[in-house]
C-alpha cells in the first residue's frame, strides 16, 4: 500500500471528482468534514503520510495486498472474492415485525452481534430528511431503526473514526463495499502504529451496484416530489429498470435511466459488488424480495451465522441454483466496467515511481477479469 | 485648542486643520470617518461645546456634505471632512453645490493618502476641482494647514463657492509647529432665506433645474475666474531661488518639504528655484507666466499622478508665444514615479539626473550602520486581526461553512478590519473586494447568474458602519431583485477601524450625547430580508446557521455576527477567560491536529513552544476570548471564567 498525505488525498480523489464520501477520511482530524453526503477539506495539511489517505478506498488501494492480509495468496480472478459459502436468508422469529430492506438479514445479525457481546457497539447507517449519517447503535433494540437501504453514499465511516478516537474497540459496522475497503486498510496498521489495535470486530457488508450523490439526489426529486413524505426506496430486480420511491400518498416510480446521471464519479471505477473485503455480505434474493443473498466470507462472519440460525434469528436455505450464476455475472460485469474505466482514467495499476493509482492489482488477474467472457446481464 | 492666539504649539497637521477651523467661526462640522482624516471632526467634538458648534459622525460621505451644506444656506459656515475615498461617494452632490454655489463659507477637507498606507487604492481627487469647478488649496506645511483651512472659508464666502482643501497622510499625521491665531466670538444665527428670485444666490431657493443649467454654470466660471485672480497675490503661492535658475521646480503640498529638503543636500540652491504653490485651482495665469520665464527646463513634482504638471503643460503650450518652448519633467517623462508617494530621496535622484550631477552617495558610516541594522531585520509581523478579536471568530464560521458547503463558494468583501479576511488570519475568505459596500452589490449580481451555469454560493460580508454608509442600497436591490445571498453583517459596535467612531446603531453621537439608535436586524427584517443574530464566538452555532443560510435555494439571508471589537474602550484589557494549554493533552506535530491552533487559527495569543514540543498560550498577548479552547480538536486548550 502507498501512502501518501492529505493534500494527495485532496488532489487525487476530491479534486479529480472520485471520492464517494464514504467518511474514511473523516474524524480523524479537524481537516475532513462531511456536510451532506459529501466530504470537504477545510484547510490545507502538509504532513507527507495520514490515515486519511492509507483509509481512502479510491487512493492506491492495493487489492493484492488486502487479499495476503486476509489470508489468501492474492487477489482472486473471481467476481466475488473469495467466500466461504453462498446461502439464502432472511430474518428469523427473534426479529419479528421489524420492517427491513428485503430479507432483514443485517439487521437481524447486527442485533445478534450487540446482543451477544461479540461488539460492543455497531456503527450504521440513519437518515435526517434524505441525508445519509452515522449512527452508533450500543443497545441490540436500536438496530432496528437504522434498517433499510439509504441509496446515497453515506459518510457511516466518520462515525466510525469518531467511536475509535474516542477509545472504542470491537465495534461493527455495516457498510457498503467501499465502505468496507477502508475498513480492510485500517485493520491493516497501515501506519505501523505500535499500539495498534483492530478496531472493527465485525464488519457486515451491503451489495452495491452503485449509489447517489446525496445534494443531487435531493435537488432531482425535489422538483418531483414532495420529499418530506419519502419513506423507502427501492431497486426492485429486473428486468423493472426503476426505483420506487414509497411515501405517504402512494409510490412512485422513476425510470432508472433518468438517476443514474446522479451517480458519483467514484462509483464508476468500484471493482466490488459484493462486499469482498466483509466478514459477512448482503444482498438481495432475485425473484424473493423478502429474501436475501449471505456470503459468508469470514470465521467470525460464519459463527455469528451459525449462532444466529440455531438461536432464531436467522432463517437460512441453500442458495437456489439458478440465481448464482445471476450473482456472479452480476458482479463480473461491475468488476470488467470497473477496470474498464479505471485503466482509461489512468487509475489502474498507473506507472509505480512516477504516477499515483486508485487500484493496484496483478496485471494478469487484470486480464482475467477483464479479458474474457461476454458482458453479463446487470441488475442497475 | 483653547484660546491662546499668538502662541506657538506642537501639533498634529490635522489638529491644524481643526484649529483653522476653530479660527475661522465654523458652526457645523460634519464628516464619515476614514484614515487619516478621522481626527479632525475627533477634535472639533472636544470643543464643540464650549466653541457651539455642532459636530456630528454622518452615515457616509455624501451627507456628510450635504448636512455641511445646509448649514452653509443657512448663513453659517460649515465643513465636511473626508478621506480620498470618500470624496467619490460625495461626488453627485459635490457636482451640484459647486455648480448652484454657497452661502455662509463651505469647505471640503480631503485627506489623501498616497502609497494607500491605509487605504485600498491611492485614488487621488484633486482632478474633481477641474472637473467640477471649484477652488483647490494644498497646504505644504503645518502652519499653513491652519492659516489655509482658515482662509478657505473666506475664499469661499468671497466667490461663493465650495472650496477644497487637500491634505495628505504625511501632513494630516504628522507634527510641526503652528502658531494660533485669534478664535471668533461671535455666532451667527441660522437662517434659509429662499424668497428671493429664482436664480438669487443671495436670496432664492437653493435649486438645481435643466433650464438654467447654463446660466448658473456661466456664474460658475465667473467665480472661478475670480478665484485665480484672487490666487496672483496669494501669500500662499511663493518663489525661492536664484534670478535665473537653470532649472524651475514647481511643487504643490507636503512635497514642497521634500524639494526643499532635496535642493539643500544637493547645495543646488544657487542652480535651481522653487515655485511652491498653495493654490493649485484655478492657477493664477500671471505668476505662472512670470516664472516659467524664468528657464527652459521645468520639473514638477506633487504625489500622485500629473495633475499640476498636465495643467502647466497645457498653459505652458498656449503661452508658448509669450513664455517660449520649455521642457518638462515629472511623471509623464518618468523622472518621478505616478504611483506611491515621493520623498527628499526621489527629488535628489531626479533632480541629479536632470542637472547631470554624479547621484549623491549616502555618507559611509551611516551607510554601513544602516545595513547592519537592516541585516538584523525587524521581526517579521505578519498583518493579522488582533488578538480576541471577533472577525477571526466570525471568518472561521464562514470559511467553514463554505467548504463544508462544498460548493466553490466564496465571500464578496468589504472595506473595513474584516477586508484583512482576504490573508491567512481570515483564511482567505475574501475573493472580492473594492469600494464601501460593493460586497453586497457584487453578491447581489453573482446571485442572478445561475441562468448562465454560476452555482457557486455567495456570502457578502461588511461591518455594522459599512451597513449604513453603503449597503442599504444594495441590500433593497439584492432583496427587490430576489438574488440569492447571505449577507454576514459583522457588527463590533464601532467604526473600529477607524477609532471606534459612533454610527447609527450606537446610542451615542460625536458629541457625546444619547440618540436614538437603528437598529441593523430591524432595519434587514422590514427591507424583508430572512434575519438571524449569533455571536461568533460561538463558533457551532455561527457555522451551522451559515449553513442553513447557504442551503435556502431562494431570497436573500442576513446573519448579524455581533461581539464588541476586543480594542473597544469597554472590552480592552478585561479577560473573560484564563486560557492555559494542557502538554499532556497537546498533540502538536502528531498526526491529527498538525500545530492547529498555530498553523490554522493563528491568534497572536497562541505560540508553540519548541522544547516542549506543543503549544502554549503567551498570556501578555492572549485577550482571554476563550475562543481558541473550541477549536482544538484534541481539547488541549482549556479556559477559566475569570471572577
Ligand atoms: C447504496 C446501496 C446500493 C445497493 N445496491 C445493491 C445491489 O446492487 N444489489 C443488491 O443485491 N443489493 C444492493 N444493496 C443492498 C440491499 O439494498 C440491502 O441493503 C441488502 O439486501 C440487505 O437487506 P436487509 O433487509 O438485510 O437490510 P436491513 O436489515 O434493512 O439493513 C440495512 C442496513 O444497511 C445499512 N445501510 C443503509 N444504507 C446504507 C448506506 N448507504 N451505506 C451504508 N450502510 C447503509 C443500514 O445501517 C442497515 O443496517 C444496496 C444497498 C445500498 C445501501
Ligand atoms: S472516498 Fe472516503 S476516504 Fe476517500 S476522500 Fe472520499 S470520504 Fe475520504
Ligand atoms: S459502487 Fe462502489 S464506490 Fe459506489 S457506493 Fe457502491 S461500493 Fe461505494
Ligand atoms: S493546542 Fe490543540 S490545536 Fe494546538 S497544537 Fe495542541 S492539540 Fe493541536
Ligand atoms: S483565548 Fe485563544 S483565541 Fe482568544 S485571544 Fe487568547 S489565545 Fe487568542
Amino acid at each position: 500500500m502507498r501512502i501518501y498525505g492529505p493534500q494527495t488525498l485532496f488532489e487525487d480523489v476530491q479534486q479529480r471528482g472520485l471520492c464517494i464520501g464514504c467518511g474514511g477520511c473523516v474524524a480523524l482530524c479537524p481537516h475532513f468534514k462531511t456536510y451532506k453526503g459529501k466530504t470537504a477539506r477545510l484547510f490545507p495539511c502538509d504532513r507527507e503520510t495520514g490515515r486519511c489517505h492509507a483509509y481512502c478506498p479510491k487512493a492506491e488501494v492495493d487489492l493484492d495486498e488486502l487479499a495476503r492480509q486476509s489470508g489468501q495468496p492474492s487477489y482472486p480472478a473471481s467476481p466475488a472474492g473469495g467466500y466461504q459459502r453462498i446461502v439464502a436468508s432472511r430474518s428469523g422469529r427473534r426479529l419479528a415485525g421489524q420492517t427491513c430492506q428485503s430479507g432483514g438479514t443485517v439487521t437481524a445479525l447486527m442485533t445478534l452481534a450487540l446482543a451477544s457481546g461479540r461488539i460492543e457497539s455497531a456503527v450504521l447507517t440513519g437518515t435526517k430528511g434524505l441525508v445519509p449519517h452515522p449512527v452508533r447503535v450500543t443497545h441490540p433494540d436500536g438496530v432496528a431503526a437504522c434498517a433499510s437501504s439509504k441509496y446515497t453514499a453515506a459518510p457511516t465511516l466518520s462515525g466510525l473514526n469518531a467511536a475509535i478516537e474516542a477509545g472504542r474497540r470491537h465495534i461493527g459496522v455495516v457498510a457498503t463495499p467501499c465502505q468496507a475497503t477502508a475498513i480492510a486498510q485500517m485493520r491493516a496498521n497501515p501506519l505501523q502504529q505500535d499500539d495498534f489495535q483492530d478496531p472493527a470486530g465485525l464488519v457486515i457488508g451491503l451489495f452495491c451496484t452503485w449509489a447517489l450523490d446525496t445534494r443531487h439526489l435531493i435537488a432531482f426529486l425535489d422538483q418531483r416530489m414532495d420529499t418530506r413524505r419519502i419513506r423507502k426506496m427501492t431497486i426492485p430486480p429486473p428486468p423493472a429498470e426503476v426505483l420506487i420511491i414509497r411515501t405517504d400518498t402512494g409510490d412512485s416510480e422513476i425510470p432508472l435511466d433518468q438517476i443514474r446521471p446522479l451517480i458519483p464519479g467514484g462509483c464508476r471505477i468500484c471493482p466490488d459488488m459484493t462486499a469482498e473485503w466483509a466478514d459477512l455480505s448482503v444482498g438481495e434474493l432475485e425473484g424473493r424480495p423478502a429474501w436475501n443473498t449471505l456470503i459468508v466470507r469470514s470465521e467470525t462472519g460464519r459463527a455469528l451465522v451459525d449462532e444466529a440460525a440455531r438461536d432464531g434469528w436467522l432463517e437460512t436455505e441453500s442458495y437456489p441454483s439458478g440465481q448464482l450464476d445471476h450473482l456472479l455475472g452480476a458482479a463480473r460485469g461491475k468488476k470488467r466496467r470497473a477496470l474498464q474505466q479505471a485503466r482509461a482514467d489512468g487509475l489502474l495499476n498507473s506507472a509505480p515511481d512516477t504516477c499515483r493509482a486508485a487500484l493496484r492489482l496483478d496485471a494478469k488477474t487484470v486480464d482475467a477479469l477483464i479479458g474474457d467472457g461476454e458482458e453479463c446481464a446487470c441488475r442497475y | 485648542m483653547e484660546n491662546t492666539p499668538g502662541q506657538r504649539h506642537l501639533v498634529m497637521g490635522n489638529e491644524a486643520i481643526s484649529r483653522g477651523i476653530l479660527e475661522a467661526g465654523v458652526q457645523v462640522a460634519a464628516a464619515y470617518p476614514g484614515t487619516p482624516s478621522s481626527e479632525i471632526i475627533e477634535v472639533l467634538s472636544q470643543v464643540a461645546a464650549r466653541r457651539h458648534m455642532y459636530t456630528e459622525w454622518s452615515v457616509n460621505e455624501k451627507v456628510a456634505l450635504e448636512v455641511a451644506a445646509a448649514a452653509s444656506f443657512a448663513g453659517l459656515r460649515a465643513v465636511a471632512v473626508m478621506k480620498q475615498v470618500g470624496m467619490n461617494v460625495a461626488a453627485d452632490f459635490l457636482l451640484h453645490v459647486a455648480l448652484r454655489g454657497i452661502r455662509g463659507g463651505l469647505v471640503l477637507i480631503s485627506c489623501e493618502d498616497p502609497g494607500g498606507l491605509s487605504s485600498t487604492n491611492e485614488g487621488e481627487s484633486r482632478p474633481y476641482a477641474k472637473m467640477m469647478e471649484f477652488p483647490l488649496l494644498e497646504p505644504g506645511d503645518f502652519q499653513e494647514a491652519k492659516d489655509m483651512t482658515r482662509w478657505a472659508f473666506d475664499l469661499s464666502e468671497r466667490l461663493g463657492s465650495i472650496v477644497m482643501v487637500r491634505s495628505v497622510t504625511r501632513l494630516s499625521h504628522a507634527s510641526g509647529n503652528v502658531t494660533f491665531g485669534q478664535l471668533p466670538e461671535d455666532r451667527p444665527t441660522a437662517d434659509f432665506n429662499f424668497n428671493g428670485a429664482m436664480l438669487d444666490p443671495d436670496t432664492g431657493p437653493m435649486i438645481n433645474l435643466p433650464g438654467p443649467v447654463t446660466i448658473i454654470h456661466r456664474r460658475q466660471q465667473e467665480k472661478m475666474a475670480r478665484a485665480a485672480a484672487l490666487f496672483e497675490t496669494s501669500p500662499f503661492n511663493r518663489y525661492d531661488g536664484p534670478e535665473r535658475p537653470e532649472l524651475l521646480v514647481i511643487t504643490a503640498s507636503a512635497c514642497q518639504l521634500y524639494c526643499r529638503e532635496a535642493i539643500e543636500i544637493l547645495g543646488l540652491e544657487q542652480r535651481v528655484g522653487l515655485l511652491k504653490l498653495g493654490t493649485t485651482w484655478p492657477l493664477p495665469i500671471q505668476l505662472l507666466q512670470r516664472h516659467l520665464a524664468l528657464c527652459r527646463r521645468i520639473l514638477v513634482v506633487e504625489e500622485v499622478l500629473p495633475f499640476l504638471e498636465e495643467n502647466l503643460q497645457a498653459f505652458a503650450a498656449r503661452a508658448a508665444a509669450r513664455i517660449g518652448i520649455k521642457q518638462f519633467f515629472g511623471k509623464n517623462d518618468g523622472a518621478l514615479p505616478s504611483t506611491g508617494e515621493l520623498n527628499p530621496d526621489l527629488v535628489m535622484a531626479a533632480l541629479s539626473r536632470i542637472l547631470d550631477i554624479a547621484p549623491m552617495g549616502r555618507d559611509d558610516a551611516y551607510r554601513r550602520r544602516a545595513e547592519a541594522i537592516f541585516a538584523k531585520g525587524a521581526p517579521p509581523r505578519e498583518l493579522t486581526f488582533c488578538p480576541g478579536c471577533p472577525h477571526r471568530a466570525s471568518f472561521w464560521g464562514i470559511h467553514n461553512a463554505l467548504a463544508m458547503d462544498n460548493r466553490r463558494g466564496f465571500v464578496s468583501g468589504d472595506i473595513g478590519c474584516y477586508s484583512l479576511a482576504a490573508l491567512p488570519c481570515g483564511f482567505e475568505s475574501l475573493k472580492t473586494l473594492h469600494a464601501m459596500g460593493s460586497g453586497l452589490g457584487m453578491a447581489s449580481g453573482f446571485g442572478k447568474l445561475s441562468p448562465f451555469g454560476f452555482d457557486q454560493p455567495v456570502i457578502a460580508v461588511c461591518g455594522d458602519s459599512t451597513f449604513y454608509h453603503a449597503v442599504m442600497p444594495a441590500l433593497v436591490n439584492a432583496i427587490h431583485n430576489d438574488a440569492n445571498v447571505t449577507l454576514v453583517v459583522l457588527d463590533n459596535s464601532g467604526t473600529a477601524m477607524t477609532g471606534f467612531q459612533a454610527h447609527p446603531g450606537l446610542a451615542v453621537n460625536a458629541l457625546g450625547e444619547t440618540v436614538p439608535t437603528v437598529e441593523i436586524p430591524d432595519l434587514c427584517r422590514a427591507m424583508g430580508a430572512k434575519v438571524r443574530v449569533c455571536d461568533p464566538f460561538d463558533l457551532p452555532v455561527t457555522q451551522n446557521t451559515l449553513l442553513e443560510m447557504l442551503d435556502d435555494p431562494q431570497g436573500v439571508n442576513v446573519l448579524v455576527l455581533r461581539q464588541i471589537c476586543a480594542l473597544s474602550p469597554e472590552k480592552k484589557g478585561k479577560k473573560r477567560y484564563d486560557m492555559a494549554v494542557d502538554p499532556q493533552i497537546c498533540r502538536a506535530d502528531d498526526c491529527g491536529c498538525n500545530r492547529f491552533c498555530t498553523r490554522i487559527f493563528r491568534c497572536p495569543g497562541l505560540g508553540y513552544d519548541p522544547q516542549k514540543g506543543t503549544a502554549r498560550i503567551d498570556e501578555v498577548i492572549c485577550a482571554g476570548c476563550g475562543v481558541c479552547a473550541d477549536i482544538c480538536p484534541s481539547g488541549a486548550i482549556e479556559r477559566k471564567q475569570r471572577s
